[in-house]
């Protein structure tokens, strides 16, 4: 659908700006940062969403302040969730994924030694940390949330899970059509206030720091977004360290793009930047 | 004595009567303008750091109003490098603020990002020669021809305006300071940054205390920055501060050291036909302003400009449509970054009409008690010396007159961000880009737009008749 195409777009013209944020003198601006990132947000969440309405996005600006009900956490215990979601993922993308996680974790070493701003924890008030922490974390919360969708699979039978774990009931960028027409099967099916709490549910669960799976996978987002927002982006393209400026736009680009398609989507706060 | 003393030499009987700016110098753009309490004076910071100082030469018979000339040019902040966090700090002067004393010598506060600097502007006009110990040039004499005192004696010389910094504020902000403001009490003035606001004495550069805190424990949770902050015109214990989320707080220091909790908050809620995914960047608040009445606050978003009476906090007393053509193109400007300028506001002396920037080198003026709003422009082309300007108008769709301007060929980086208005008299100041405009209402020059009978037309504005260099 058209809007989908739009909140895509959206959202790579977001990540660009982070990214390009980096780069701009005078250190990164927490005000534009947080403004872009809730920009991000809310084009990420009409992108998953079946309903592009005034209502939805409402519910969406709610489900920001992560209010989970006790009643809702009943229903959707979020360990379980992720283990299927784990479990449900497609072989392609897990040969995908330990592949990046390697790059990854290979470049972080050579971010690590560059920048001392890597090693630092929550508890440190240096500011570029707080703010590139908060850049970090709110995009790396949406980033993750985003790239949830396009990582599961695009087939027929992959309705059949999506059905159980309603929150990806997002598409994926390989066959957007036939996953679009099955969106609209989907959602003509089931009631739009039956979805939402589901999802809001789900999403927040998703960023809860509980489950042994989400902190193991800590490690691998935090480096992969190490890299992703450090000077050297060497992990996701062979980027010419003499023209950084220059390349910038083009990298927001192509950086955003992997990143939607490949990134670990299991993450919770942004430790160490 | 002084020390590191920065000096502009000029001459105050040659004047620079030639209407200025040729090329466009990034280092030059003006990034705040503010008027003294007075109005004598008219203070521009740009972004390479400078500070120029202009003075408000009497009025002549010749021309009916004065002139403002160059009266001391500085620089302020230089381009700083923080090594521990490999940040490069801009010498961009964010903003300046006169301090209302009432000494010969002028002072004004002056901000970057990161550091706070208080300028003592001064005139000499006497010299003393006569020296015993070294010549008039300066050198040590040989004392064995030294063979009379003499007390030496004050000359008159050309005048020359000093500058010099005595004090500077550092070290107390771990984020972009956006804002300062000098309290009533002249003693004590306040900074805020994204999340912090800092009160200071004057006199006291190595302590500050810290009254209002935004950061949260876990700056995943961080929602909302302080984007201005402003003390009350009378009340020294009131500051109100505004946020990226579109409210408005009111603090009162009396109330507790730390100022989180709000005495009042200014917030309408949103329109729900208005909503998109640019929602929350058009209400984060660029400027707050209270009127000189200290009864009203003004507010800035990127498409209205809204006064609030104190006493009420659910919603504006009245709302002003800036450019709500724009708000069908919020995401060709979110790409452009256009969607975060932050656009400044200003009352007029009486708070019975106010002014804020736009696109196109077009500035807005609304006069509170008619109604009535005007569109104007700021632009070389248009300012001819003495030339009154004529209102504009933009039009969504087809032109119904001439001069009409289409929404499509507005030029989005030619932005009025800065404006002041003079704290008496209808003089404003605008700054576009590197070029300070200042006009005068040559109907009622020194009058107020009190009550409609006074206005039986919209103001006039006019070019004054030798503009400034900068």
């Amino acid at each position: 659908m058209e809007y989908k195409v739009e909140a895509h777009r959206i959202m790579s013209i977001s990540l660009g700006k982070i990214y390009n944020s980096r780069v701009q003198r005078g250190g990164i601006k927490l005000h534009k940062n947080l403004l872009v990132s809730l920009v991000l947000r809310s084009a990420r969440q009409v992108y998953l969403s079946d309903y592009y309405s005034g209502a939805c996005l409402n519910a969406a600006q709610s489900e920001r302040e992560w209010d989970i009900t006790d009643t809702e956490r009943e229903k959707f215990p979020p360990s379980t969730t992720e283990c299927d979601r784990v479990e449900s993922s497609e072989e392609p993308q897990k040969n995908e994924r330990p592949e990046k996680e390697r790059e990854y974790r290979e470049n972080d070493d050579e971010v690590k030694s560059d920048q001392a701003d890597c090693t630092s924890t929550l508890q440190q008030e240096q500011n570029q940390n707080s703010s590139q922490d908060s850049v970090a974390k709110v995009s790396s919360e949406t980033l993750q949330e985003t790239i949830n969708e396009p990582k599961e699979s695009p087939s027929d039978s992959a309705l059949a899970e999506l059905d159980s774990t309603p929150e990806a009931n997002g598409e994926s960028h390989q066959p957007p059509k036939t996953h679009v027409c099955s969106n609209r099967k989907r959602s003509a099916e089931e009631s739009e206030s039956g979805d939402s709490p589901q999802k809001k549910t789900k999403v927040a669960s998703s960023n809860a720091k509980e489950g042994e799976e989400a902190e193991e996978m800590d490690t691998s987002n935090v480096s992969n977004l190490i890299t992703i927002f450090g000077s050297s982006f060497s992990g996701l393209l062979s980027k010419d360290g003499a023209k950084p400026e220059s390349e910038a736009e083009d990298s927001g680009q192509i950086c955003c793009d992997q990143m939607l398609k490949n990134l670990n989507p299991w993450s919770t706060a942004i430790v160490a930047f | 004595s002084e020390h590191a003393c920065a000096g502009f030499y000029q001459n105050k009987k040659t004047f620079f009567s030639f209407f200025f700016i040729l090329v466009c110098d990034p280092a030059d753009v003006i990034s705040t303008v503010e008027f003294n309490q007075t109005g004598e004076f008219l203070a521009t910071g740009d972004k390479g750091g400078r500070v120029v100082i202009f003075q408000r030469e009497p009025q002549s018979h010749r021309h009916f109003i004065g002139e403002y000339n160059v009266y001391s040019t500085f620089q302020s902040h230089e381009p700083e490098f923080d090594y521990l966090k490999s940040l490069e700090i801009e010498e961009r002067i964010n903003k300046i603020r006169w301090l209302p004393l009432h000494n010969p010598a002028h002072f004004l506060l002056a901000t970057n990002d990161k550091t706070i600097k208080l300028w003592k502007v001064s005139e000499r006009d006497k010299r003393a020669e006569g020296y015993n110990l070294r010549d008039e040039e300066g050198r040590l004499k040989d004392l064995s021809t030294v063979t009379t005192l003499q007390v030496p004696v004050l000359r008159p010389m050309d005048l020359l305006v000093e500058a010099s910094p005595r004090r500077v504020f550092a070290n107390a902000h771990a984020y972009h300071i956006n804002s300062i403001s000098v309290n009533s009490d002249c003693e004590t003035y306040l900074s805020a940054d994204d999340l912090r606001i800092n009160l200071w004495n004057l006199n006291i550069t190595d302590r500050s205390f810290n009254i209002v805190d935004l950061k949260p424990e876990n700056m995943e949770d961080l929602s909302e920055v302080i984007t201005v902050a402003e003390f009350h015109p009378h009340h020294c214990h009131l500051l109100a501060f505004s946020s990226s989320t579109g409210t408005t707080r009111l603090c009162d220091m009396r109330a507790s050291a730390l100022c989180d909790q709000h005495a009042k908050l200014f917030e309408e809620a949103a329109d729900p036909s208005h909503r998109s995914f640019f929602s929350e960047i058009v209400s984060s608040v660029s400027d707050v302003k209270f009127s000189h009445s200290g009864r009203y606050l003004l507010t800035r978003d990127y498409l209205t400009v809204k006064v609030w009476d104190l006493n009420m906090e659910n919603k504006p007393v009245e709302t002003y449509q800036v450019h709500d053509y724009l708000r069908t193109k919020l995401c060709s400007l979110y790409e452009s970054d256009c969607i975060f300028d932050k656009f400044e506001c200003a009352w007029n002396g009486t708070d019975s009409v106010i002014m804020t920037g736009a696109y196109n080198n077009y500035f807005r003026m609304f006069d509170r008690a008619s109604l009535r709003d005007v569109t104007l422009e700021a632009s070389r082309e248009v300012c001819k010396r003495r030339a009154v300007l004529q209102p504009r108008r933009v039009c969504v769709g087809k032109k119904q007159k001439e001069t009409d301007v289409s929404v499509d060929s507005l030029d989005f980086r030619k932005k009025i961000l800065h404006t002041a208005w003079h704290p008496k008299e209808n003089i404003i100041a605008i700054a576009a880009s590197n070029n300070l405009y200042i006009f005068q209402d040559r109907l009622t020059p020194n009058g107020h737009h009190n009550t409609p009978e006074i206005q039986s037309a919209p103001p006039k504005w006019q070019t004054q008749p030798n503009p400034p260099t900068y």
